[in-house]
């Protein structure tokens, strides 16, 4: 009775014991595979079909003039919207570029329209809307899941050295702009959002290069746009005043004109009254 | 001269003088004559002569203050950079604008202090001078000559021909060592090396066979790159379709000096752009750089033929590469050549290629010196 319990005991414990391994050795692979699995490369649409059927509303409303029902893109109005992202959407319609007033040189930075101000929370869902649509007909790069003071790096200063080289070519040194080829022109940065810079850098808007993840990390992203935020907008201008925060020309004329002139007005008053 | 018309006190004269007496003396000897002198506050010790006394000895006081203020200011201060929107940000950015405006009112109120005093208690002066103009008179002149002839006769200097000779030799030889310090640091022999000078040749080129790498600038110091091993080299999928990037040359062997990798990235004459096009640009290939790209990478040097600037807007969209300086522009679609401004040669190419590890190497120097022309140049 005993050795048949016995032999019936271990024979559970055995089944029991072999359940738990194979149940483990399962388990464990699975905890694997989801670590190690990599990641699709190619961005995934979101699944909020709601968002995407209330995007291809505004996208009606606004876009289909231009890009056509497909987003094939209309010859000699606007280009193909298939691959650009989210990003790309949100940058454009939420500077305002887009819907575009005319077609010109280049896009330019307008109020953006009423429906579509990421000011107000019906224009922020209706952009994200938007971009939730174009990015479900063909992916592309995607806007950040961050938003605002969090899309600031820690590190200014390396920031700047990355400004300096890969943007201050157009955008000048302090985010000032300047002149392209035929009319076209690099935006100042003075009233772009964190989200807009980093989408734009994503996105590559108009005649800007793009700069995907793999060339500039999301944390180099961030600290560019720590840098930009630091000195565009009145920011450091430890004088006063940025002088147009075009470098040593404006603040050489002014130190020349302005404080020379002074001193030998000053001076001339002096002689005057003695 | 001046003695001509006052009379030379006698020493004893001058033992009795007072100083009062000397300084009217010293002015005479100058041919000057005081017409009038009166004080700013003939009765002293009235209540205006104290009010002045208090204003200028008011603006010295406040120049002590404004001092004391400066000192503090730049001692205490927060100095320390702090980013906008952060605490302590207002008080970080008036830094600058403070020691400015307390040491400079510090000058300002010294000086008025001073000019406050002249205008309050230098007393109400005319004073009429004699001109002397012209040369000295002919009896003076004469006399000095002779003077000057007879003392060379004297030294017989004439006759010692050795002493002449040897002070020239020595005179021209301290002449020439000033010329070759001042001028000996701006003579440069470009040509150094032959076919290998300077201008020839980039460090693109590998002397040993060794791999050449495109790598990026991400900020980090050399040290840093080694410390934290960090791989700058670039590949083909880190770069979207029209994107571009500033590239330099690296080699393996650098990562055994950090100097080297710092070096690299400040040499004039390596910056390189690469970019990528997009898909399906219809690109014009150079007679005999049909080979320099690699699918839709093409690299061209940064630095503008017209005048050496870096020419690095590249527009994605019209496939423009500008030079900020005289706006030349450059068609990447096109090798590089110039089609607006003064640049009249293409950007040089750099030929690139990826090794099995899948990152881009450059498969040789450019075949033509970069930059600016010079005559000794070609093409």
């Amino acid at each position: 009775m005993t050795t048949t319990t016995r032999h019936t005991g271990s024979k559970f414990r055995r089944r029991v014991a072999g359940a738990l391994a194979l149940g483990t050795a399962l388990l464990s692979a699975g905890a694997l595979y989801t670590v190690f699995a990599p990641q699709p490369q190619t961005a995934t649409a979101q699944d909020d079909s709601r968002l995407v059927v209330q995007g291809q509303q505004v996208f009606d409303n606004h876009c289909i003039s231009c890009h056509g029902a497909n987003l094939q893109g209309v010859t000699d109005r606007g280009p193909s919207l298939i691959g650009v992202g989210s990003a790309a959407t949100y940058f454009q319609v939420s500077s305002g570029r887009m819907p575009l007033a005319r077609q010109e040189a280049q896009a330019e930075r307008k109020h953006p329209l009423a429906d579509l101000d990421p000011k107000t929370e019906e224009g922020a869902r209706n952009i994200d809307a938007l971009a939730a649509f174009v990015q479900a007909n063909g992916g592309g790069p995607t806007v950040p899941a961050e938003h605002g003071e969090a899309l600031r790096g820690e590190d200014p200063a390396r920031g700047g050295q990355l400004f300096r080289l890969n943007c201050a070519s157009c955008h000048n040194f302090t985010g000032r702009g300047g002149a392209l080829s035929s009319g076209k022109f690099a935006p100042t940065l003075d009233p772009a959002s964190e989200e807009q810079i980093y989408t734009a850098m994503l996105s590559g808007p108009q005649n800007m290069p793009r700069f995907s993840d793999r060339q500039l990390s999301p944390e180099e992203k961030k600290d560019i746009i720590a840098y930009v935020m630091s000195v565009t907008d009145g920011n450091n201008d430890p004088g006063g005043n940025g002088l147009g925060g075009i470098g040593p020309v404006s603040e050489g004329l002014i130190a020349w004109l302005v404080g020379m002139g002074a001193m030998v007005g000053f001076t001339v008053w002096l002689g005057a009254k003695a | 001269m001046s003695s001509d018309t006052t009379r030379r006190p006698t020493d004893a004269e001058l033992e009795d003088m007072t100083p009062d007496e000397l300084a009217t003396l010293a002015a005479e000897l100058d041919d000057v004559v005081v017409v009038q002198n009166s004080p700013k506050f003939p009765i002293p010790g009235t209540r205006a002569e104290k009010r002045a006394e208090r204003s200028v000895a008011a603006w010295f006081i406040l120049a002590t203050l404004a001092g004391l203020a400066f000192v503090v200011a730049f001692l205490f201060w927060p100095h320390e950079y702090v980013a906008p929107g952060k605490p302590g940000y207002r008080m970080y950015t008036l830094y600058t604008p403070v020691i400015g405006a307390t040491f400079g009112l510090c000058l300002v109120a010294m000086g008025s202090g001073i000019i406050s005093y002249v205008k309050k208690f230098f007393p109400n002066e005319i004073s009429i001078q004699q001109r002397h103009d012209g040369a000295s008179d002919d009896l003076a002149r004469r006399t000095v000559l002779a003077q000057l002839s007879r003392a060379g006769k004297d030294t017989g200097i004439a006759r010692r021909s050795l002493i002449i000779r040897s002070v020239g030799l020595a005179g021209a030889v301290l002449g020439l060592g000033g010329g070759v310090l001042a001028l000996g640091g701006l003579v440069r022999n470009p040509w150094k090396g032959g076919d290998r000078a300077a201008l020839w040749v980039t460090a693109w080129g590998s002397e040993n066979g060794e791999k050449v790498y495109l790598r990026r600038d991400n900020g980090m110091s050399g040290e840093d790159i080694v410390k934290n091993k960090v791989d700058l080299r670039v590949r083909p999928e880190d770069m979207d379709a029209a994107a571009m990037e500033t590239v330099f040359p690296f080699r393996m062997a650098d990562l055994q000096d950090p100097k080297k990798l710092d070096e690299s990235l400040h040499m004039s004459d390596v910056p390189v752009m690469l970019i990528r096009l997009r898909p399906g640009e219809k690109v014009i290939q150079r007679a005999g750089r049909e080979t320099f790209h690699f699918g839709d990478f093409y690299a061209y040097s940064k630095v503008c033929t017209h005048l050496g600037c870096p020419t690095s807007l590249y527009e994605a969209q019209t496939n423009r590469i500008l030079c900020p300086c005289h706006q030349s522009q450059f068609l990447a679609t096109e090798y590089a050549k110039p089609v607006f401004g003064p640049a009249t040669r293409s950007l040089p190419q750099l030929p690139i290629t990826v090794d099995e590890e899948g990152y881009f190497v450059a498969r040789g120097d450019f075949d033509e010196p970069v930059g600016p022309g010079f005559w000794e140049r070609k093409s």
